[in-house]
């Protein structure tokens, strides 16, 4: 299945040609997890801290679906 | 992770929430939230109860200061013996023009920041009176640390009646001015009165007294020229804070702006229109010659050292304060609000902009490095976070600090994906002296209304050079949103008690509607930052789709928050300190080792509640009601995208502020 991954804050530097907030089409076996997404861009565990699919908060143990728009961030905040 | 005494803890909190939105909250049971592991120092996920996250925010914030009758009693001894070094409250009447400086009134001893303004503002306001008449007052107070090398503790707080929404304000900022202030030994300055239309004067305070100077040809002028005027002519190291020819025009819409450590005329306390109220008083600037920056006397030296080093040590670990905020500045939650689809587009009509990432923070960190400017940079000296920038114009212009809401309300906002037009408008507005939020709000109701039209960047831009010009249409763009959308029959005016909604979406960041609705200041994002719980995860997670738990959340958040403004740290420390158990005890620490006290938990509650109460008892006065407590109606009735949600609460909201 294909999902649509967006990473920001420097997580694009773990991904060879990528850049923040371009989507990337990810082809991965049906039953994929947010952490198993990491593990295909290469992205440690420790580096990513929120995920969300279609806008939501999602748990990284949780299986993604085909056409999801998925972003992944590490802890930001501001104001 | 569990803490030493928190069963104890708990029992002294009384933030407990209460009724319906309690039960539904306690149902949720848990949540994620990210917190440091004790053994490793590594962040993770874990798991908490949602009663301990709210506990957590009362908690810390109570900590920091207590206004209990026992502690008013030991500022007073202390006092009488002569133990303070920030004792003197300076008034300045610009009727007489006469200066008078007195001991800080007992009462006002133990109070800084926004405890102090707004007690000052209820005790000495006529709430009914006219924001830009002589009777309303401007206070500027310094935090209880500001002054000393306490990390990120330079923030002071700007107190009046607002011209913008009727109601008590106070308005915080960063700058060089807080500790300069604070090093003098003023505990406030406050200005009365008012001089002859037409009139301008520059307030002098120095180590040796304070006197008022007619403006001369610094009057009219923009913010970079009027600081680069006056530290000319009063040394390079001098603290301005200044309104711009909007405030001197009495626009709504008007800011005071305060020079940054480089001298860019970049920071400012700008919302609710204090900029008009400086106006009115006749005071173009105060400028502020300080020997010293981090030499308030503190009771114990080691001990406030040890603290303040530990809480230093506490920021610059956390993720969030060490490395996204410094590395990104504020305008790192771009892409993440966008992301949650919370983004307000196009006049509130969408939750997300597709080129959002065009002016969000590694977009600006990238363009801040390519031309000599800072993508990291601290507003006020001691800052360990860091988080403002310095943006350089395609021209070479240094324009200062560009903030997550001012490229959200000039780029998503009026669908505008140019990082330099929306660092145009940011110039213009520090210049002309406006809040960047009003003016973004405000612009973008003007292209609701057809005035000028949606994503058009340069059209926006020539709307803000009129403000300057005093046109008919540029007095519009600067009397804020609520006004502007009255002139063109605009209905769906994204604003409440008058004053604009900032940068997150309050159908789908839900707990910062409530914020926005029930503030004591107006639509306000940082008087109950529910964007942390909603969508950051820092400090737990509450669903921002859903009602449960909102109110609780914001009524926790306002009454922490208004206790950490009246600090003087930067509300950013919270990210850290909601996240490290030792966070909470390194701010008491430092205010007992800066005051002798020994300040516990115990009143957190009476602490933060009194300054919301003093703020809604001056409100009740001026004429509020909780009908003025509710969004606009069209959040009520029109579906936000992607999440196609609308807002709903509303009695809900009115236990609020029942305590």
């Amino acid at each position: 299945m294909q999902v649509e991954v967006r990473v920001f804050c420097g997580l694009e530097k773990c991904i060879p040609g990528a850049r923040f907030g371009q989507p990337l089409t990810v082809e991965m076996p049906d039953g994929t997890t947010g952490y198993g997404l990491l593990e295909i861009l290469n992205i440690p565990r420790e580096n990513a801290f929120s995920l969300l699919v279609n806008g939501a908060h999602q748990d990284f143990n949780e299986v993604l679906a085909e056409g999801d728009r998925v972003s992944i961030f590490p802890p930001v905040g501001g104001g | 992770m569990q803490r030493a005494g928190e069963a104890e803890d708990k029992r002294r909190i009384c933030l407990r929430p209460e009724g319906p939105s309690y039960a539904a909250a306690r149902s949720r049971t848990s949540s994620s939230i990210y917190e440091a592991d004790s053994v490793s120092g590594r962040y993770q996920h874990s798991t908490f109860s949602f009663e301990r996250i709210l506990n957590e925010f009362s908690e810390w914030y109570i900590s920091c200061i207590t206004i209990k009758d026992s502690i008013i009693n030991q500022f007073k001894i202390l006092k009488q013996r002569g133990k303070f070094f920030v004792d003197k409250f300076m008034r300045v009447n610009m009727t007489t023009k006469e200066i008078s400086v007195e001991p800080v009134p007992d009462k006002y001893a133990p109070l800084g920041g926004r405890a102090l303004t707004s007690q000052f503002v209820l005790d000495e306001v006529e709430p009914t009176c006219e924001p830009l008449g002589p009777f309303n007052k401007l206070i500027f107070a310094p935090g209880l640390l500001s002054g000393t090398n306490a990390p990120s503790s330079g923030r002071i707080s700007v107190g009046a009646k607002s011209p913008l929404t009727g109601t008590i304000k106070e308005s915080n900022a960063g700058g060089v001015a807080s500790q300069k202030i604070a090093n003098l030994g003023y505990k406030a300055i406050v200005i009365e009165g008012q001089p002859a239309k037409g009139e301008f004067y520059i307030l002098k305070i120095t180590p040796d007294g304070a006197e008022l100077l007619p403006a001369g040809d610094v009057a009219g002028k923009g913010g970079y020229e009027t600081v680069n005027m006056l530290k000319e002519k009063f040394g390079p190291k001098a603290g301005v804070i200044f309104t711009g020819p909007a405030g001197e025009m009495l626009m709504a819409g008007a800011g005071i702006g305060i020079n940054d450590p480089e001298g860019n005329a970049s920071r400012y306390a700008g919302r609710g229109g204090l900029g008009a109220v400086m106006g009115a008083k006749g005071l173009k600037a105060i400028v502020i010659d300080a020997p010293k920056t981090f030499d308030v006397p503190v009771a114990d030296k080691e001990r406030f050292r040890a603290a303040a080093k530990k809480f230093a040590d506490i920021l610059l670990g956390h993720p969030v304060t060490g490395q996204g905020l410094p590395a990104y500045g504020t305008n790192v939650l771009m892409n993440i609000i966008n992301e949650a689809g919370t983004l307000p587009t196009r006049n509130f009509s969408s939750g997300r902009f597709e080129q959002a990432n065009e002016v969000g923070g590694e977009k600006l960190a990238e363009a801040c490095n390519a031309r000599g400017g800072k993508a990291t940079h601290a507003c006020h000296p001691g800052c360990v976070m860091r988080c403002s920038n310095i943006f350089v114009l395609p021209d070479g212009r240094h324009m200062g600090s560009l903030e997550y809401e001012t490229a959200w309300g000039f780029g998503p906002n009026l669908e505008i994906s140019s990082l330099d037009d929306v660092g145009m408008m940011n110039y213009i507005c520090n210049d002309v002296g406006l809040d960047t939020i009003e003016a973004g709000v405000t612009l973008g109701v003007l292209m609701e209304a057809g005035a000028i039209p949606f994503g058009d960047g340069k059209a926006a831009i020539a709307a803000l050079e009129e403000v300057g010009k005093g046109t008919l249409f540029g007095r519009i763009v600067g009397s804020g949103a609520t006004f502007a959308g009255k002139v063109y029959g605009v209905t769906r005016i994204p604003a409440v008690k008058g004053q604009g909604i900032p940068a997150y979406d309050p159908r789908s960041c839900r707990g910062n509607g409530v914020t926005y609705a029930t503030s004591t200041q107006g639509a306000d994002h940082t008087a109950g930052y529910a964007v942390t719980a909603n969508i950051l995860k820092v400090g737990g997670f509450v669903d921002p789709l859903k009602d449960e738990g909102q109110v609780v959340l914001s009524r926790n958040l306002q009454i922490a928050t208004a206790a950490v403004d009246s600090t003087g740290l930067c509300l950013f420390v919270a990210f850290a300190v909601l996240d490290n158990p030792e966070g909470l005890p390194a701010v008491v620490e430092m205010l007992n080792a800066m005051y002798g006290l020994s300040l516990t938990g115990d009143d957190v509650v009476a602490l933060g509640q009194s300054i919301l109460k003093n703020e809604l008892e001056f409100n009740r006065r001026a004429g509020f009601t909780k009908a003025h407590d509710r969004l606009p109606e069209f959040f009520y009735t029109e579906e936000l995208a992607p999440h196609n949600t609308k807002f709903a609460l509303k009695e809900e909201m009115d236990e609020l502020v029942n305590f």
